[in-house]
């Protein structure tokens, strides 16, 4: 369970430590912990991650997409021609009582409205670089909507950044059915779905889906993939969204405290930096791991997910 | 500034053959070895089908009459009576233990100590010592500034000094060895694993002094002789620090990561454990200790070690 209240010495012991570039586990200011993930765990999603982040911050992630009406009542006109054309992505992010016991009860609430609120805005935008156009089936009646669900089972520390990696590595894993139009020539358009197991596509852009970078300010430093203590000792956070070509996608400042100029600049310029090598590593992970059961499947080896079973 | 990534390990579910240090092999009779091997087993899974039994904690009786666990733990016989023994239990305080709290609330004349039980342990006002070890009653002028003495957040070492009748325990600080914690980090692990000892304070030999609390918290600070401590009993309530240097730090952080790759892998922690995974783990830089392969390998050379 996280703490909700930090000592003064613990505090200064922390700051101390992140002036000297030795935190209180050891890492320098810039190390991430070690991440173990798993995609593909969830058979009734369409697509789906498990990401744990040392210790404990374990999320899950599953993208459902389903067939769904375009709505354009109420919209006006010209944003309705650009609405009439697009899919759409819709966020949800629920902290399980299992984590914390904060999160018993309503005691979620808030905090839950916050992370799906961040995820929301990041990937309802053109800056999330999903391809919303090619989700439209039939242009303004028919369209696939991807339900994007992430569920926190543990949290000890740096969630948000977390989050958004499992939902990249979900995007990744999810299968979006190939459908067949046609035009039955009375001004009619029907569709198929293709019931073949191979015929389906990956959500078009999902590599252009950006991560984020949470950069905790303690002092005049500034760390990464803060502990639940470091985080009670953070003045100011920024959450940098990166996307693989090195683009900011998003900045969310909170927390009480202030940040220098000059400080702001260097933290978004480390978050940048970070966030690339994170998207490099998140995707050779997830691309062996695809390599790996294909490999599987064609020696018709079992291919098992371990999902909860695992041992670490 | 490396990511790593990691899949999942599947749990062995083979029996696996410890052979130890000489390649000797156990060769105890699967019947035999059930006398001396702990049961562990998860709610709902059958313990017994004796009648005989005794049910205690932890155990429910199935509509056939058999004694089933209701928690996930290791089963425990006492002539009759078996009882479970959960894992992730929360505390449950008895009168002499050492404890690491938190405090939570400030009110009349007490504190409200967070020590990992069910409910919040109380330390009363006249049951910590004045600064200067001065003893009198305790007056309204010093319940003005309780604050001052500790305030919310505070981590502090006290002892179980009794109960109340719904169940939560009272600590006091009336010794100069516990009060207000300083110079260090603080570590969770399962309270199970931090066994009753001769003594719960250690000074290990690399700098660093160790508070093991029973209720699973532990306190790992820079070294601080006890003579330095009576000079300025003023500064028993302080929250500065002292200087620590690096290596210290990394010292302090490296028991730290010690202490955590142990509760990890469910082994008991005291200060031999603590200093047999501290001595295993200087083959590695103190920031590897977090990686799981590390944990296991310096989990490994402890439990060698052990034998």
């Amino acid at each position: 369970m996280p703490p909700t209240l930090i000592s003064p010495s613990e505090n200064d012991y922390i700051l101390r430590g992140v002036d000297a570039n030795v935190r209180a586990d050891g890492r320098g200011r810039l190390d991430y912990r070690q991440v173990i993930l798993e995609t593909g765990l969830i058979t009734q999603a369409s697509g789906s991650a498990r990401c744990r982040l040392g210790e404990g911050t374990d999320v899950l992630v599953g993208v459902k997409v389903e067939l769904g009406a375009i709505e354009l009542d109420g919209v006006e006109e010209d944003v309705a021609e650009i609405k009439a054309k697009r899919g759409r992505v819709i966020c949800n992010v629920e902290c399980s009582p299992i984590a914390s016991q904060q999160f018993a009860g309503r005691g979620a609430d808030d905090f839950n409205n916050e992370l799906t609120q961040m995820l929301d805005r990041v990937l309802n935008g053109p800056q999330s670089g999903l391809d919303l156009e090619k989700l439209c089936i039939i242009p303004g009646q028919q369209c696939w909507i991807v339900y994007i669900d992430a569920i926190v089972f543990d949290y000890a520390g740096n969630l948000l950044d977390t989050i958004f990696m499992t939902t990249r590595a979900a995007l990744y894993n999810t299968k979006v059915p190939k459908t067949i139009i046609q035009d039955s020539g009375d001004g009619e358009i029907i569709f198929d779905i293709s019931d073949d197991v191979e015929g389906w596509e990956r959500i078009e852009g999902w590599d252009k889906v950006p991560v984020a970078i949470t950069l905790n300010k303690i002092g005049s430093r500034h760390i990464v993939d803060a502990t639940p203590l470091e985080e009670l000792t953070t003045e100011a956070k920024l959450l940098v969204t990166v996307n693989k070509d090195g683009k900011v996608c998003g900045l969310q400042k909170s927390g009480s405290g202030s940040i220098d100029p000059s400080l702001l600049n260097e933290m978004v310029q480390t978050g940048r930096s970070l966030g690339q090598s994170l998207i490099k590593s998140l995707d050779e992970m997830v691309r062996r791991e695809e390599n790996d059961i294909n490999l599987k499947q064609s020696r018709r080896e079992r291919v098992e997910k371990l999902g909860f079973f695992a041992a670490t | 500034m490396a990511f790593q990534f990691l899949s999942p390990k599947p749990s062995s579910q083979k029996f696996i053959v410890d052979v130890d240090m000489d390649g000797d092999i156990d060769m105890l009779l699967k019947t035999e070895r059930k006398n001396f091997e702990s049961q562990v087993v998860t709610p709902g899974q059958l313990i017994t089908s004796d009648a005989q039994s005794m049910r205690g904690h932890g155990t429910y009786t199935t509509e056939s009459g058999k004694c089933a666990a209701s928690v996930a733990g290791v089963v425990e016989r006492v002539n009759k009576l078996i009882s479970v023994k959960s894992l992730h239990a929360r505390y449950n305080g008895e009168v002499g233990d050492l404890v690491i709290g938190r405090i939570t609330e400030v009110s009349h004349r007490r504190w409200k100590v967070d020590i990992n039980s069910r409910q919040d342990a109380v330390l009363l006002l006249s049951a910590i010592n004045l600064p200067g070890g001065i003893q009198r009653r305790k007056t309204e002028a010093d319940e003005l500034q309780m604050r001052k003495f500790f305030s919310e957040g505070d981590l502090l070492v006290a002892e179980v000094q009794g109960h109340f009748q719904d169940g939560s325990s009272s600590l006091h600080t009336r010794n100069l060895k516990y009060g207000k914690l300083r110079n260090g980090s603080f570590v969770v692990v399962p309270q199970t694993l931090v066994q009753r000892g001769k003594t719960h304070f250690h000074t290990l030999p690399y700098g660093v002094d160790l508070a093991l609390g029973l209720n699973g918290y532990i306190w790992v600070s820079k070294h601080t002789t006890q003579s330095s401590k009576d000079q300025d009993s003023d500064a028993i309530y302080s929250n500065e620090n002292e200087e620590i240097d690096q290596e210290r730090r990394e010292a302090i952080a490296r028991v730290c990561n010690s202490i955590n790759a142990l509760s990890r892998h469910f082994l008991h922690i005291n200060d031999t454990t603590i200093k047999l995974a501290y001595e295993a783990s200087l083959h590695f830089p103190v920031k590897d200790l977090l990686k799981l392969d590390v944990m296991e390998a310096i989990t490994s050379e402890v439990k060698a070690g052990l034998r």
